[in-house]
């Protein structure tokens, strides 16, 4: 059993501070190029109503991406069943990308993947992932797999 | 005690056993290897070749002594002869037979070389196992190419040429097809690619077909009478299934003929990997799709039924990614089957994007350099050929669009149903 980061899509307003954390907390910098683990954006409807949605990795419990890596980068993370990775042997070849049905994994400059761990450092030491800690609205929450509702 | 024989240790047979154990398999496991260096990745070679990952890299799950401490199982490396399916037995190299309760056939696939005169020339090679990186490794270290021969325009081919261009050896890339990647790009996107690649001095060759290697390995002759002078000749013409060690009860096209549950059509005989043929989602037909992704669900499955657990595994469509020289392509599904095609490109972030529709449905895809949102699509395609039906969920529509794909495109993909101005041709 796992924890996952849960959205409420009826709480969202894609104001965008998740991003933020995410990018403050992994050391993303975006005057090199890089993006947010996490991306904002909102949807319309085929009725012209807006929907408001915050998304990153799922943490799949059968993440289709570990058995993807040739190079075996990807993994569960044992205590707390975030997807984390060691990228040291990544070759950059895009498998993992293609294999993610939410297309969460990205590419550094030096072309090896990076994603969203779920700050498992944190959250192994009681603290929220720096995304939902900095969510105003609380429509993100980290929770264990068994609570998660449906999006 | 219940025993299991697991014939090869790649991709396959080493998630087949973590998988056993991880679903309680309690009994002896065999696992029979002839070589030492396992599970290798054949697809980590080139990377080992040109410096990028350590030779023990090229073993992603670690050296297969830890491996069997962790797993409980013992380390044959005497070679199966044949698996004896009625009798659930393998006979040996040795002429010894030893006799199981059930037995998994994961041998993989080895690289085809034809044999055409001179194929086995010391300046010829072929790239699948560590031992032919090593062949490799060591010409290229040792003596002076300046010029190579890669026969076969696949996604091993192009990693050979991509290593060499970058050690300065001009590379004539030479196929029987007539352009290249002819199993997964369709032919606009390989037009491209091959624009791009004469553009950087590789030279290509294509619809031609191989008569002989003269001169020991220094000049490849085709069969319209032409030839060219060259240092070392690399054969990346294909694989062929591993597929002699099963006996002739054991259903065998192409590759081992298995079902969801990766049995064979013989009691207790399992099959996972690159010598199987499991369904072709797209077809429904039987087919080998050799994908290290597909050898791991197989493997996976394989091991869980061998357990005991009812484990089935749907499928897969033929999908191919491949990175080289600055280019990224990826194609999905079979680019033989007819239809009509559209193409989008995105000139702002260089990208290309090529999907073919029949019925209204995508029968095959292509991505040159745009690789994020391959993976919805993917999923996407996989959904439709497995009858799903499903629709395109809110979350891959956020995926898509921050990839820039166009919304009217993904309406079409989230209604099936053909506007006449969804497309830009």
């Amino acid at each position: 059993m796992g924890k996952v980061i849960e959205l409420n899509a009826d709480k969202c307003s894609a104001c965008g501070a998740c991003a933020v954390a995410c990018m403050d907390q992994n050391d993303l910098d975006v005057t090199e190029g890089a993006s947010a683990f996490r991306i904002v954006r909102d949807l319309e409807g085929a009725d012209g109503g807006y929907e408001y949605y915050s998304i990153a990795c799922f943490h799949c419990e059968d993440a289709p991406c570990i058995s993807a890596c040739p190079c075996n980068c990807l993994k569960k993370d044992e205590e707390i069943g975030f997807t984390v990775y060691d990228n040291e042997n990544c070759i950059g070849c895009h498998s993992c990308a293609m294999a993610c049905p939410y297309g969460a994994p990205c590419y550094g400059k030096d072309g090896k993947m990076i994603k969203c761990g779920g700050c498992a450092v944190r959250v192994k030491n009681g603290l929220e992932p720096a995304c939902v800690a900095n969510c105003p609205t609380g429509a993100l929450r980290c929770v264990d797999r068994t609570e998660c509702e449906e999006l | 005690m219940q025993k299991t024989a697991v014939a090869g240790f790649g991709c396959a047979g080493y998630h087949a056993v973590r998988s056993m154990r991880e679903h309680g398999y309690q009994g002896e496991i065999d696992v029979y290897t002839d070589t030492q260096w396992a599970p290798a990745n054949p697809m980590l070679t080139t990377y080992y070749i040109c410096g990028k990952l350590r030779r023990e890299a090229t073993l992603p799950f670690g050296a297969i002594e830890e491996l069997s401490q962790k797993y409980n199982f013992h380390i044959i490396t005497t070679s199966v002869q044949k698996v004896l399916s009625e009798e659930k037995a393998v006979l040996l190299q040795d002429g010894k037979t030893q006799y199981y309760d059930q037995i998994l056939i994961s041998t993989g696939a080895r690289a085809f070389v034809p044999p055409i005169p001179g194929h086995e020339s010391e300046r010829v090679f072929s790239m699948r196992t560590i031992e032919d990186a090593d062949r490799v490794r060591k010409i290229l270290e040792g003596r002076e190419i300046k010029r190579a021969v890669v026969a076969g325009a696949s996604m091993v081919g192009i990693k050979l040429v991509e290593l060499l261009h970058a050690r300065g050896i001009h590379c004539t890339l030479v196929d029987m097809a007539p352009y290249i990647f002819p199993l997964a790009a369709v032919p606009c996107v390989a037009a491209e690619i091959e624009r791009r690649l004469t553009g950087m001095g590789v030279e290509l060759a294509f619809s031609k077909a191989l008569k002989a290697i003269e001169e020991d390995g220094q000049r490849v002759v085709f069969a319209d009478g032409e030839s060219i002078s060259c240092d070392m000749v690399l054969m990346c013409i294909g694989t062929r299934a591993n597929t002699e060690i099963a006996d002739e009860n054991i259903k065998v096209n192409r590759g081992i003929v298995v079902d969801k549950r990766m049995r064979t059509n013989m009691q207790d005989i399992y099959c996972a990997g690159d010598c199987s043929e499991g369904c072709n989602l797209q077809t429904g037909d039987n087919q080998i799709i050799g994908i290290w992704d597909n050898a791991a669900r197989q493997g996976e499955t394989a091991g869980a039924n061998m357990a005991g657990v009812v484990k089935e595994y749907e499928g897969n469509m033929l999908h191919n990614i491949t990175h080289f020289m600055g280019m990224d392509f990826i194609g999905f599904g079979d680019v033989k089957s007819e239809g009509e095609e559209f193409l989008y490109e995105n000139k702002e972030k260089g990208e290309a994007f090529v999907i073919r529709v029949k019925d209204n449905k995508p029968v095959c895809m292509n991505f040159l350099d745009s690789y994020g949102a391959s993976g919805v699509l993917k999923a996407y395609m996989i959904n439709k050929f497995g009858g799903a039906g499903r629709q395109m969920d809110s979350v891959s529509k956020v995926r898509l669009l921050n990839e820039g794909i166009p919304e009217k495109l993904i309406n079409f993909l989230e209604s099936n149903s053909q506007e006449e101005d969804v497309w830009e041709k």
